[in-house]
């Protein structure tokens, strides 16, 4: 065929040189993606106001019943978890849905053979919308975090007990109740790689994160103090947020071991998310 | 270059691409060819690796496509244009392409301007129509300059003016010296477009020729001829040995001519003093010829003999009329 000879010649408008995929494009790639849907937007508009929302509600309310209250219930009073705790209740909520459609997205409009086509090196490709998603959202939950703590703190003035960041255990309920949410995204970023399909995830995520918990109360009391620190989601969300000493819930880990235990789900969850991935048919 | 040797994929019991083995060259454009459910967007899911093959290989300037350093430089790949998200404007779409390759934002508003929608490049896709849509894949496919071109369906649902587009730019980046696949199970479609043609049913390879070859071995060079004086048209075409047949539309004076070229029949005709109004290959032998080459392998027949109906069908199409 004549026209074979013609390709050496043919001047490209993109050289060869310089154009490979790779991980830093791919990462650009994957931020662009976010960035460009409004979910994404709703989604981190939700998580804000979520946290935000409740903490102003929650720690107004108690400002101008704190007159009136028992002392015992001033004992009790806990200002940081006021402030942080509606991130973790209603953050983990909102941050499911952002979590799966990063991934099931690709899958519910066919996008994914695309993404695949361009880059194909498949454990590149969901390692980058894995850390493109973790960064989002621990960056969203971390100022979140801190802005519920402050704004609420500031509306808890008049209680004089409002409290800060240098006191026992505040800036762990702060910084835990965040990582805690971004947790939870990653957690179902990690079921909607394993099963593709945005509702199917969602509900998993859910059930996982609330059902199993209150299921498991239905146990035995003597089981149950066996399996409470082993569980997702459930009562350890109190702990987190909270600036008790964990003696109060004598069944659970520390906080930062509940914590590991949580994270320890949500790596099991992306590793058998990335095995599917890369084995699987897209 | 696409080389595919023994390829095989089977889904569970169901054998999609059977044993298929073919070289697609450089600087033509190669039709792929085949009924619908012949395997033709398995095939290209398996050069692109979306899909893995049960058996055999499959390689894209001679490596396995997963190892392309720039495959978007190597290859560019339509084969859903609907697969986007559609919350997604054209140029987010494209740009969120390129930059998994490091090409420039310039060459994004580049390719846009090349398929025409320069105009609705901050639109969301989601608003597409399908040529629309169907220009948006293209560009995209642009986006790396790529040496191989793979298009599954491209005219599907498009306008004659859209069909036209498609057509003109496969044949420009075939004569820029690029790889060019581009399927269809449309025979009269590829006849337009296509040099060489790759007939698959049933996942297995039928044919592998140009599209000349294919027209002269299948198209038995029926020819369609109108006279007034069929009879004596059709003894004298007896006489110097080819065949002819009536039309079989009802027109007495519509023949079918077979085993002449179109210039031997009118040279037949003028030595008899037979009179032609109309002198033309028939159209519709080359679809014939394709149809009576998969009819084998098609997966769901319409109008089989009763005998030959799976009963469930037969059911729902009595109840149909």
């Amino acid at each position: 065929m004549a026209a074979v000879t013609a390709s050496p010649a043919r001047p490209r408008a993109v050289p060869a040189e310089g154009h490979r995929a790779g991980l830093a494009g791919t990462l650009r790639s994957e931020l662009t993606k976010l960035r460009s849907v409004r979910s994404t937007y709703w989604t981190v508009f939700m998580l804000v106001v979520a946290g935000v929302a409740w903490s102003v509600a929650y720690c107004a309310g108690e400002a101008s019943r704190w007159p009136h209250m028992s002392l015992q219930d001033r004992a009790g009073f806990d200002p940081t978890q006021s402030s942080v705790v509606g991130l973790a209740l209603l953050g983990q909520l909102v941050i499911v849905v952002l979590g799966t459609l990063a991934i099931t997205s690709e899958y519910s409009t066919g996008m994914i053979r695309t993404s695949l086509t361009v880059m194909p090196r498949r454990g590149v490709l969901y390692g980058a919308k894995a850390a493109v998603f973790a960064a989002v959202g621990l960056v969203v939950a971390f100022l979140t975090s801190f802005a519920a703590f402050f704004i609420g703190q500031s509306l808890l003035a008049s209680t004089h007990v409002s409290a800060t960041l240098s006191q026992p255990n505040v800036l762990r309920a702060v910084i835990g109740s965040a990582v805690y949410v971004a947790l939870c995204g990653l957690f179902a970023f990690g079921l909607g790689a394993i099963l593709r399909s945005t509702a199917g995830a969602m509900t998993t995520a859910y059930g996982l994160l609330f059902l199993v918990p209150e299921l498991a109360k239905a146990l035995p009391s003597s089981w149950y103090a066996d399996v409470e620190r082993w569980l997702p989601g459930g009562d350890f969300v109190n702990v987190i947020t909270g600036t008790q000493s964990i003696n109060n819930s004598p069944h659970l880990f520390s906080v930062w071991g509940e914590l590991a235990v949580f994270a320890a789900y949500t790596v099991i969850l992306l590793v058998l998310g990335a095995t599917l991935f890369r084995t699987r048919d897209a | 270059m696409i080389e595919a040797r023994a390829l095989t994929k089977r889904y569970g019991s169901t054998v999609a691409v059977s044993d298929l083995s073919f070289t697609i060259r450089p600087g033509v454009v190669t039709g792929f060819l085949g009924p619908n459910g012949a395997g033709k967007t398995t095939t290209m899911r398996l050069i692109l690796g979306l899909d893995y093959p049960t058996e055999g290989t499959v390689t894209v300037s001679g490596r396995p496509y997963p190892q392309l350093l720039s495959p978007m430089h190597e290859v560019g790949a339509l084969l859903d244009a609907k697969a986007v998200h559609g919350g997604r404007s054209a140029r987010s779409h494209l740009l969120c392409l390129a930059q998994t390759n490091g090409i420039p934002r310039r060459r994004v508003d580049e390719v846009l301007g090349v398929v025409g929608l320069s105009g609705v490049a901050g639109k969301r896709s989601k608003g597409f129509s399908l040529g629309m849509s169907q220009r948006l894949g293209i560009a995209a496919t642009l986006l790396g300059d790529p040496e191989i071109l793979m298009f599954d369906e491209p005219v599907n649902g498009l306008d004659p003016e859209g069909i036209l587009w498609i057509r003109n730019l496969m044949r420009s980046l075939a004569a820029e010296g690029r790889t060019v696949l581009v399927s269809s199970h449309l025979m009269s479609e590829m006849e337009h477009t296509a040099d060489h043609v790759i007939v698959i049913g049933r996942g297995r390879l039928i044919a592998d020729c140009s599209m000349a070859e294919l027209i002269a071995r299948s198209s038995g060079q029926a020819i369609r001829v109108r006279t007034p004086e069929p009879d004596a048209l059709a003894r004298a075409v007896a006489a110097a040995g080819g065949a002819s047949a009536g039309a079989g539309d009802g027109d007495p004076g519509e023949l079918e001519v077979t085993g002449f070229t179109e210039q031997r029949i009118g040279d037949i005709a003028f030595a008899n003093g037979v009179r032609l109004h109309h002198l033309s290959p028939s159209r519709a032998s080359l679809e014939q010829a394709f149809m009576e080459l998969t009819a084998d392998s098609v997966e769901y027949h319409a109008g089989l003999p009763e005998s030959r109906q799976p009963a469930h069908l037969l059911g729902e199409l009595r109840w149909q009329q």
